[in-house]
């Protein structure tokens, strides 16, 4: 495909691509197949010169509104044609000497500039905002959800209404906001999550086709979405449980001699050897130790306990974390430099899924 | 970089949506109609085929069509248009072709591209048409053809799959009347100009009158009531009777049949006409139908005054190339001007003139001359014979008796004696041409009609006629019409004055209307004949001279600079009109009157830093602003409090007195804000 080759070129060797780069790569475009991946993104893939000058131009924020200053508009390949045909009626109106088909080029051509504004205007005045990002384990699809707005006016179906709005993250599938029947709608996007940590999924793809498919109205906002991404999980067996703390686990024999528990009265038939005789030197009565076996229900997943590299261990800690929730027991976490004592519950799983996710990484 | 591929491993194939599929089915129906009774029957066969299958393959019923197939079909489309008899790399051929790859295309289309392709050929087609037809009613149509083709590229890009059709219809029709304000500027001011290589052009079956001519045909062409051309003179129409529109000079018979004979020769150097200055003159043009010929019809003696118009050898007006679409042109007609006043006429213009086939109607010829004997001179022998017509019992009629080709004459004006103009006229030129009198028939149209509305005149098919000039020494070529003497009410009044009561029903309904004139029935006919005729005078003739005379109107002076600021101006404002439409924000109604006093209130403080988030109560909002010190916190309470009253409180009333106070209030509250940041 020579389009594919000129943009191949365009990147290559053109270190300095600014926002025309973008226009002239983007003009190489057709109108779009139904969900197809972006394939790029603002970032990285055209250069470093563009990201800083689209950082400058639209800057990260949590919700952006869509405008004149954030909105590019370009005719698509299939536009390009359209002129062509344009430009063919034209000659054959001359050569004819036919008003009237004068008039079709003339009209069709009008119908063009008008589209100029209504494509971008079914952008225009659109609110982005981060809704929320729902995490994922590695290899797994983060989850972000978007919410779109239109603008609130009120006027006929042709004013209110915006359509064929597709959003996307590159790389991954692009999706449809709905906003014919409503004022907002929530577009979930699935990026694919390659490792842990914080998963930022670059600038977001905001394009229109509509109405005729012949200009491409878009924008790359930074919506500063970022979604957590855990470590693959390793399922591997849980760790013995019988390490004796007293303070934890589950009594199993409270005569054990394990741990020590309290202080009691002695009663006859006490281990002679629990009395506690220093205090009764003192003159107090006589007492004694008792002492515990406890059965560890409390897990404690342990950085230092299981084997491999780190990225292994983290892996097989998440594999327990989970495994130790489907079975509902207790559990807490020790990584080096932080302790998650034991608990239940799907909000300290997260916590201990997100301490591991993010061990040794920036916050 | 590869797109599709990782698309196509998912399982995502693209599909033309739906409504946008119904729809470009719609328009292939829309954009083929207007060439069912163009094109050859098996093109509207396949486009029918294309037109079910593809039905079929949008219903679920049957899959695309196999590559053989299409092989098949493209190849025998092909070769179909190539053996029908339309002329190769004609209009006609590429009309075809394009209408047969329209049907083809839809059949195999699967794709988005297939779908514009479709589209963008359907728009190519109902630009085609306009090289064949240019009335208003089929540009109206066509109006609509177009906004349905644009209904379709709007459905491609409607994703959803609950649109229906008529929405996209809506959105399409929207579009195409916000574009025509600037259509219509682009029309006046972009620069018209003449053709950059010659095309060939469409050639259909000619209308109206022909340079062959049998007696009966100019009774056929009778019948119909179309067009051929209007005129407008400069000055006041003359009298019906002096309107003897010339077209063609019939100097050969043979056979019973009329025609125009070899080529003339040209005009030799200073021989052309030059009237005088101060000599009468009519001046006015002409809006011609097409004819697909190319003779052009004036009164006599006529002078072009259009580019491209010659006068010929015979006195006629000629067009560079064949009428196919409505031609308009100027000229000058100088009745006083005699044709060819020689004292002798040239010998070659002679023998053309009063040739005759040997042997052909000698019964007449035998008449002639007795006649001429008693005559002496030509204009007593032609008086002598109108005057036979006039009171022997010769008759007008549309529906004469058929005639042999050998000695038809004879027959008709010894035998028969039923005949129409072309009758009478063809026995006088022969009678005139026996006895060694130059003489030739003439075709044209005699008379027409006034349309009150505009004053212009409408001469129609059934105005078609035939006469008789003669060539006399010193008076040139004279006009004799027979048709005179036969049914003088023809030349006076028209065709339906002169016409039998069984001739008159013959007609159809609407001829008969237009020739006799029932009131309102007649004042629709002009008023559509007035429109029809300003479409053509000011649309399908606007070319480079009346788009100069327009712009001056316009602009006072044509520069460079009135032009482009005159574009700017109205392209501007056309653009701005559908941008006010599209980006004026009405702004969502809040109805009750405390809302809309507390969101002017919000407004005003945002400036101040104090932003109300979105899912702040007022309550709420005042509150915080409590709590930061900003508003004493009874203040606040008390606007807190009314609010509450005013605007939740159903059984509240409120007056204009509470509505200034709390507005009074919030205005302080405001202004305290504000101070208070810029501190």
């Amino acid at each position: 495909m020579p389009v594919m080759a000129a943009e191949r070129w365009l990147r290559s060797s053109w270190p300095a691509s600014t926002w025309w780069a973008e226009t002239l790569t983007s003009a190489a475009r057709s109108a779009p197949a139904d969900e197809v991946p972006v394939g790029r993104g603002a970032g990285g893939l055209l250069g470093n010169r563009f990201r800083v000058w689209l950082d400058r131009r639209i800057p990260p924020a949590r919700e952006v509104t869509l405008s004149q200053s954030n909105i590019f508009i370009f005719p698509t390949r299939t536009g390009f044609v359209f002129g062509g045909l344009l430009v063919l009626l034209v000659l054959a109106a001359i050569n004819y000497q036919a008003s009237l088909v004068y008039a079709v080029a003339f009209l069709l051509g009008s119908v063009f500039l008008v589209t100029i504004l209504y494509t971008f205007r079914n952008l225009s005045g659109l609110r982005l905002e981060m809704a929320g990002a729902r995490p994922a384990f590695v290899g797994e699809d983060v989850e972000f959800a978007i919410r779109v707005v239109r603008p609130s006016v009120r006027g006929s179906p042709a004013v209110r209404v915006r359509e064929g709005i597709r959003l996307g993250f590159p790389g991954a599938l692009m999706r449809w906001a709905d906003l014919r029947a409503q004022e907002a709608d929530l577009v979930r996007l699935y990026v694919a999550a390659r490792r842990r940590g914080w998963q930022n999924p670059g600038r977001l793809l905001v394009e229109t086709y509509y109405p005729l498919g012949l200009l491409r109205a878009w924008t790359w906002v930074d919506l500063d979405a970022r979604g957590l991404v855990y470590p693959r999980p390793l399922f591997t067996e849980l760790p013995a449980a019988l390490s004796g703390r007293r303070d934890e686990g589950e009594l199993i024999d409270p005569n054990g001699s394990e741990d020590f528990t309290d202080i009691k009265a002695y009663r006859p038939g006490d281990p002679v050897k629990h009395i506690i005789w220093r205090s009764y030197a003192r003159g107090d009565e006589l007492m004694v130790k008792r002492y515990a076996s406890f059965l560890e229900p409390r897990l404690w997943l342990d950085y230092q306990a299981v084997a491999g590299g780190m990225e292994e261990r983290l892996s097989r800690l998440t594999g327990m974390a989970l495994e130790a929730r489907r079975l509902e027991r207790e559990f807490g976490l020790r990584l080096p430099g932080e302790e998650i004592p034991p608990a239940v519950g799907d909000a300290h799983l997260e916590r201990v899924l997100r301490s591991l996710a993010l061990f040794g990484e920036p916050e | 970089v590869s797109a599709s591929a990782p698309a196509a491993a998912r399982g995502v194939v693209y599909q033309i949506p739906r409504n946008a599929l119904a729809l470009l089915m719609v328009a292939q129906a829309v954009v083929v109609l207007p060439y069912l009774f163009a094109l050859s029957p098996w093109i509207i066969g396949v486009g029918l085929f294309c037109g079910y299958w593809r039905t079929g393959v949008y219903q679920g019923r049957w899959d695309y069509p196999r590559r053989w197939i299409k092989v098949v079909l493209v190849l025998s489309s092909v070769g179909g248009v190539a053996v029908s008899g339309v002329q190769p790399f004609s209009l006609e051929a590429a009309a075809s072709l394009l209408i047969l790859a329209f049907a083809l295309k839809l059949v195999e289309m699967k794709s988005r591209r297939d779908a514009y392709l479709v589209i963008f050929l359907g728009y190519f087609i109902v630009a085609t048409l306009f090289l064949f037809y240019q009335s208003m009613s089929v540009t109206a149509y066509q109006l609509v053809a177009l906004v349905v083709v644009t209904a379709a590229m709007v459905g491609l890009n409607q994703h959803a799959s609950r649109v229906r059709p008529l929405e996209s219809m809506r959105m399409a029709l929207v579009l195409v009347a916000q574009a025509v304000p600037l259509t219509v500027m682009l029309f006046l001011f972009f620069p018209r100009i003449a053709p950059l290589w010659s095309v060939p052009l469409p050639s259909s079956a000619s209308t109206g009158i022909s340079d062959r001519m049998k007696p009966g045909d100019i009774a056929q062409l009778t019948r119909s009531d179309a067009l051929a051309f209007r005129v407008v003179f400069d000055g006041p129409v003359p009298p019906k009777r002096d309107l003897y529109w010339r077209g063609l000079v019939y100097s050969r018979f043979q056979d019973g049949t009329w025609s125009v004979g070899g080529l003339l020769p040209a005009w030799q150097a200073g021989e052309q006409p030059a009237p005088s200055m101060n000599a009468a003159r009519i001046n006015y043009e002409v809006l011609l139908e097409p004819t697909q010929s190319d003779w052009l019809f004036a009164l006599e003696t006529p002078l072009p005054r259009s580019a491209g118009v010659t006068l010929t050898r015979d006195y006629r007006l000629e067009a560079a190339d064949p009428v196919h679409s409505v031609y308009r042109y100027r000229a000058a007609s100088f009745p006083e001007l005699l044709m060819d006043s020689y004292d002798a006429l040239p010998d070659m213009l002679r023998a053309r003139e009063t040739s005759l086939p040997p042997g052909d109607n000698p019964r007449l010829r035998a008449y002639a001359q007795t006649l001429w004997q008693r005559a002496g001179d030509e204009a007593s022998f032609v008086r002598a014979v109108l005057t036979e017509i006039y009171d022997q019992p010769y008759f007008y009629t549309l529906s004469p008796p058929p005639l042999p080709d050998r000695d038809s004459v004879d027959r008709f004006w010894f035998d028969t004696r039923r005949g129409f103009c072309t009758h009478y006229a063809g026995a006088l030129v022969i009678m005139l041409r026996s006895v060694g009198i130059p003489a030739r028939l003439i075709g044209g149209y005699q008379g027409g009609e006034v349309n009150p509305r505009t004053g212009h005149l409408v001469v129609r098919q059934y105005d078609a006629h035939a006469w008789v000039e003669y060539w006399q020494p010193g008076q040139g070529w004279r006009r004799v019409d027979p048709t005179s003497a036969v049914a003088p009410a023809r030349i006076e009044e028209g065709l339906s004055a002169a016409l039998s009561v069984e001739d008159r029903a013959a007609l159809s309904a609407l001829t008969g209307a237009r020739m006799s004139g029932i009131g309102v029935l007649r004042d629709l006919l002009y008023w559509a004949d007035s429109l029809e005729h300003r479409w053509n005078l000011w649309v399908i003739g606007y070319d480079g001279d009346l788009q100069s005379s327009v712009l001056t109107r316009l602009l006072g002076e044509v520069t460079a600079m009135r032009v482009a600021i005159a574009v700017l101006i109205g392209g501007g404002l056309s653009v701005a009109l559908v941008a006010v439409s599209l980006f004026w924000r009405r702004r969502p109604v809040r109805r009750h009157p405390v809302e809309r006093l507390f969101a002017r209130f919000c407004d005003g403080v945002a400036g101040a830093g104090w932003r109300r988030e979105p899912n702040e109560a007022p309550a709420v909002f005042l509150r915080r602003m409590a709590a930061s010190g900003a508003v004493a916190p009874e203040q606040a309470q008390r606007l807190v409090d009314d609010l509450d009253r005013l605007l939740y409180n159903p059984a509240a009333r409120y007056g204009a007195r509470d509505l200034r106070s709390l507005r009074a209030r919030l205005r302080r509250l405001q202004f305290r804000l504000m101070l208070g940041s810029v501190r």
